[in-house]
């Protein structure tokens, strides 16, 4: 599954006032490029933080649901925090987590233990009440309505892990017409009034 | 007679909620228990409890962008620990927070292992060019409000000694 795709298919299920965190890397790159209409906070550098800072949006904004798009990179270098959000239970928080198996940014080498890692049994296993994988495109379709909200069940944190193809997505050679903290400044903007 | 410490955590607590915190993430140390065991008692603060320090940081950062205002509550390896955390929220986000660290591995702390982090903890401070105060007496925790309210734009540092929490000790 090309990693657009993927983003283009959360294009379509996610519902207008949803706000996406987007941790550093190619699943950022991909998101924008598809130009959806949610607000979205690009979490970038530190690397490994953004699910917790996903985490504290959520709690700050208990009635908008905060969709985290997450790459295997960032998330591999801090797998603890699975624990403390499955611990804080968040209930409009929702991750994706798409898996290459590579840094993409920093030129494709291969994460430890590339393709043995089950995000999913360990999101499981740290205490998520519902995850789910997808491999292909009809499965994805399928789950992301899934991971948003499932009919009769009470809205909960939930974790979907897709594979995307190993596709270059080199480090840009240029890093934008605006700075961290005036991205920042506008989303609250936006976000707060 | 109230336990050690436990008015010293009344008068954080209440600070923090005359400050408008509405998240403590936390990480423990023995020093931090009193504080710790209030801030689950208090109604008005979310008590997140945290794996890595530098989750407690981001948290904190992911309240302030939504508006709340939040608390990082450890001991000051967790600032040592957060460098690269704190630094990124302090000068690429510009996000503000209290963090409120307990201060290990001064002359009061009689435990060899913790004295590394009283050696290095301010010049990391000052490394990372975060605002920081040492709090030495109890009287001076009511100025946890205050440091709250100027940490809007970057993360601002409280280390606590133990005078500071636990004064009927000394």
């Amino acid at each position: 599954m090309r990693r657009a795709v993927a983003a283009g298919m959360f294009k379509k299920h996610l519902a207008p006032d949803d706000i996406v965190v987007c941790g550093l890397g190619s699943t950022r790159r991909a998101w924008f490029e598809v130009g959806a209409p949610q607000l979205t906070y690009n979490a970038s550098d530190p690397m490994g933080t953004a699910p917790a800072l996903a985490l504290g949006l959520a709690l700050a904004q208990p009635h908008r649901r905060i969709v985290l798009l997450e790459g295997d990179g960032d998330l591999t270098m801090n797998l603890g925090v699975l624990v403390t959000i499955a611990g804080a239970a968040p209930t409009n928080l929702r991750m994706a987590v798409f898996i290459n198996d590579r840094y993409e940014t920093g030129g494709g080498q291969p994460l430890p233990n590339p393709g043995r890692v089950s995000y999913v049994q360990i999101a499981g296993a740290a205490g998520f009440p519902w995850t789910c994988e997808a491999h292909d495109e009809t499965q994805l379709d399928r789950l992301i309505p899934a991971l948003l909200e499932r009919v009769g069940e009470a809205p909960t944190l939930g974790l979907l892990a897709l594979h995307v193809d190993p596709e270059a997505s080199p480090y840009p050679a240029d890093p934008g017409p605006t700075t961290q903290y005036q991205d920042r400044a506008a989303f609250q903007k936006k976000l707060l009034g | 007679m109230s336990e050690p410490g436990a008015a010293s955590a009344e008068r954080v607590v209440k600070a923090l909620v005359a400050a408008n915190v509405e998240v403590a993430a936390s990480l423990p140390d023995s020093w931090l228990a009193p504080v710790l065991m209030r801030i689950d008692a208090e109604p008005k603060i979310r008590h997140i409890r945290v794996g890595r320090e530098d989750d407690a940081v981001a948290i904190a950062a992911g309240v302030a962008l939504g508006g709340k205002r939040a608390a990082v509550v450890c001991q000051n390896a967790g600032v040592l620990l957060s460098a690269n955390a704190l630094a990124g929220y302090a000068h690429n986000h510009q996000l503000g927070f209290l963090v409120l660290a307990v201060y290990r591995g001064l002359e009061d702390d009689r435990f060899h292992y913790q004295k590394y982090k009283g050696l290095v903890s301010e010049g990391v401070l000052k490394g990372l060019r975060i605002p920081y105060r040492v709090i030495s007496r109890d009287d001076e925790l009511d100025s946890i409000k205050s440091e709250v309210d100027e940490a809007r734009e970057i993360p601002h540092v409280l280390l606590l000694r133990h005078s500071a929490l636990f004064p009927e000790a000394r």
